[in-house]
């Protein structure tokens, strides 16, 4: 009974916030622009989301974060868009989309396609905000009694396993992250006042700033990466012929798709801490299992649009509880927007929801907006989204390079800043073409310092003895799971379980 | 194929000993930060140091597996590219890449850097970005002309008259701008 006035009472507190016009505006503005970003290719969302943070710097942190909120889940539900009607993915997690997304618009049934990923998206982000409702002041509660220790190991194995999920290889993708935690050290040491790796050069004292890392490896190398390769930028796109809305059959087949994508999303994102990506993979494995239209599936089926669809929002909005009451995040996006709150000043974790409820509540209620604007954006302008992709691509380069350069400037007003993001751009496109994944790297940068802080804590406490991680049973558990994360390179028996379980993953 | 295969294990190879030699040169820099005046558990360059050394056997490791012939396939390219998709791995680039746009692009972000603050935001962006459009595509000058305008004079407008977000004002103060 206490449990259920306390939900409500902090229902109303979120509600309160959110509401508010100015709040509300932001929450506008913030799908639009995200869905505008899914849209046009090119921009994956850890650009976007980075290119936007300069934004909400003036901003309070409730209405900080519902803006960049918004602009996240935007751009999950704007890449649905193209897959359906180009067949070019705007992100990784709408690639399974492209599937059967392409095959339905090319039988004229594109309305429906983008309804039913419109709608399974609602239902998932719905779902899943709930499930952070309901979950996260109890995650919270637990990850209090976290001490130093558990703490460091929780973050080690957080960056392990995203890690391990983050390329071909895990040899480069490990790097990748220490690289990350390197460049976390560099800057004044807050516990002992020595500087470190600073080269005299008094604008390194506050270390470099991730912000500018991420636009330099992110949206400068993307201007790289599309001018190297520009020449095959035409593509062939599909109308929108008949009707929008589903058919009475349609619905049939929609509803128990779009259930079953959303637990098995929300369970990869949620529980297990994968991304959206493999989510959406792991839905559509499942309709080709378990659904009664199997046969259709590649050939155009309505479940393979509404699976993956709802599973990648629901892990989407899954990953945010361990963003929100954990601080750790579970993708790239996730860490830039980690990276951001940390700027503000804010630092998630499970302080932050008795410290600072107006906040988390604010937040969630502002997902439960965005999710209801999303579906009226979406659907009645889809065709204006689409007009999107005449925008040239070398204009859209030019705008990239402009934003970069105005968002790292405001941040500091410094031009070393500008020519550290242009090196990080020329780093970003050498590693593209080596195949090391950039996104660790943020992870790492992100959470390094706390990282070292949590170490040198339990240290401590534990009198110099490397021991108290052992001994201690949760953060004993937690190593355990980094330790699996790493010795199952490539994690081929795990996917060939998966594969065995699901009946074969789709071909792509 | 072939070609591109190999092309591609140089260029790995390469790599692999830039990060050797990166990683010794920061595990160098990290023993000789400097000691704290307060004795300490744990000094200010303990961190780093393990940092340092993790990233100096992992590039190892990865030149290894290039100078050993090429590394040892446990699983096909298919299982790869495979796997890959599942987890949404970054998507590998094309390797004939249009070197001599990149290279105008690089030194166009670098003289943008270089005269941000010389000449101002909006002289320099404006610069930059028909620069841009005159070597990109030349077809619609007049159009990306009025966006590059926009782009530059009416935005820092906008910035610093509503936003009071402070840009560079270059040459332009003298005009009272």
């Amino acid at each position: 009974m206490d449990f259920l006035g306390h939900f409500w009472s902090n229902v109303a507190l979120g509600f309160g916030v959110a509401g508010t016009p100015f709040n509300l505006l932001l929450c506008f503005v913030g799908v639009f622009l995200g869905t505008l970003i899914g849209v046009l290719p090119g921009i994956g969302p850890m650009t976007g989301v980075a290119l936007l943070i300069p934004l909400t710097f003036s901003l309070q942190p409730a209405s900080a974060i519902i803006l960049m909120a918004g602009i996240y889940y935007g751009a999950m539900y704007g890449g649905s868009t193209t897959s359906i009607l180009v067949n070019t993915p705007g992100e990784s997690a709408s690639v399974v989309t492209c599937l059967d997304g392409y095959q339905m618009a090319k039988k004229g049934r594109a309305g429906p396609a983008l309804a039913a990923a419109a709608i399974g998206s609602f239902v998932a982000g719905t779902f899943a905000t709930l499930m952070l409702m309901l979950f996260g002041p109890w995650v919270a509660g637990i990850a209090l009694k976290f001490g130093p220790p558990e703490f460091f190991s929780l973050m080690l194995a957080g960056l392990t396993v995203v890690t391990s999920l983050a390329g071909r290889s895990l040899v480069k993708a490990l790097f990748s992250t220490l690289f990350g935690l390197a460049i976390a050290t560099m800057g004044i040491d807050n516990q002992s006042g020595v500087p470190r790796f600073t080269f005299g050069n008094p604008e390194l004292m506050d270390g470099l700033e991730f912000l500018t890392v991420a636009i330099g490896l992110f949206a400068l190398c993307e201007v790289f990466v599309n001018l190297a390769n520009m020449k095959d930028a035409v593509q062939e796109r599909l109308s929108i012929k008949g009707g929008l809305w589903l058919t009475k059959e349609d619905w049939k087949r929609f509803i128990p798709s779009c259930i079953r994508g959303t637990l098995s999303g929300f369970f990869v994102g949620g529980i297990a801490g994968a991304g959206a990506a493999v989510a959406s993979f792991v839905s559509y494995g499942l309709e080709k299992k378990v659904s009664k239209y199997r046969d259709e599936l590649g050939h155009g089926a309505i479940e393979g649009v509404t699976g993956p669809e709802s599973a990648n929002n629901a892990a989407a909005g899954g990953s945010l509880i361990h963003l929100l009451c954990l601080g750790i995040p579970g993708s790239g996006t996730t860490a830039i927007m980690l990276g951001a709150l940390l700027m503000i000043g804010l630092q998630p974790g499970p302080l932050l929801f008795t410290q600072q409820p107006e906040f988390v509540w604010g937040l969630i209620a502002s997902m439960y907006i965005g999710n209801v604007m999303l579906l009226v954006l979406n659907l009645p302008l889809v065709g204006m989204w689409v007009k999107l992709l005449d925008v040239p691509l070398y204009l859209l380069m030019l705008f990239i390079i402009m934003f970069s350069f105005l968002g790292v400037y405001t941040m500091n007003n410094s031009v070393q800043d500008l020519f550290i993001m242009v090196l990080f751009g020329v780093i970003g496109y050498l590693m593209k073409r080596v195949d090391i994944p950039a996104a660790p790297i943020i992870l790492g940068i992100v959470l390094g310092k706390l990282m070292e802080e949590k170490m040198r804590q339990s240290l401590v406490i534990s009198d110099g003895s490397l021991m108290i991680f052992i001994t201690r049973p949760i953060s004993l558990f937690l190593l355990f799971l980094a330790f699996v994360a790493i010795t199952n390179p490539y994690w081929k028996q795990i996917g060939r379980g998966v594969r065995r379980l699901f009946g074969g993953a789709p071909a792509a | 194929m072939k070609e591109n295969k190999e092309e591609g294990n140089r260029e790995d190879r390469i790599a692999s000993i830039v990060l050797i030699v990166f990683s010794s040169v920061y595990l160098v820099y990290a023993f000789l930060i400097p000691m704290p005046v307060l004795k300490q558990q744990l000094g200010p360059s303990a961190f780093p140091r393990a940092v340092g050394f993790g990233m100096l056997i992992l590039a190892g490791i990865y030149a290894w597996q290039q100078f050993r012939g090429g590394a040892k396939e446990t699983e096909t390219e298919e299982e790869i590219e495979r796997r890959a998709a599942i987890i949404g791995a970054e998507e590998k680039i094309e390797k004939a890449a249009d070197l001599k746009t990149m290279g105008f692009m690089l030194v166009a972000m670098i003289f943008y850097a270089f005269a941000f603050e010389r000449l101002g935001y909006a002289i320099t962006t404006f610069v930059v970005f028909m620069a841009g459009v005159l070597y990109l595509d030349r077809r619609h000058v007049l159009r990306d002309a009025v966006i590059a305008l926009i782009s530059s004079f009416v935005l820092y407008y906008i910035f610093t008259t509503f936003l009071r977000v402070q840009l560079p004002a270059g040459p332009l103060k003298l005009l009272g701008f």
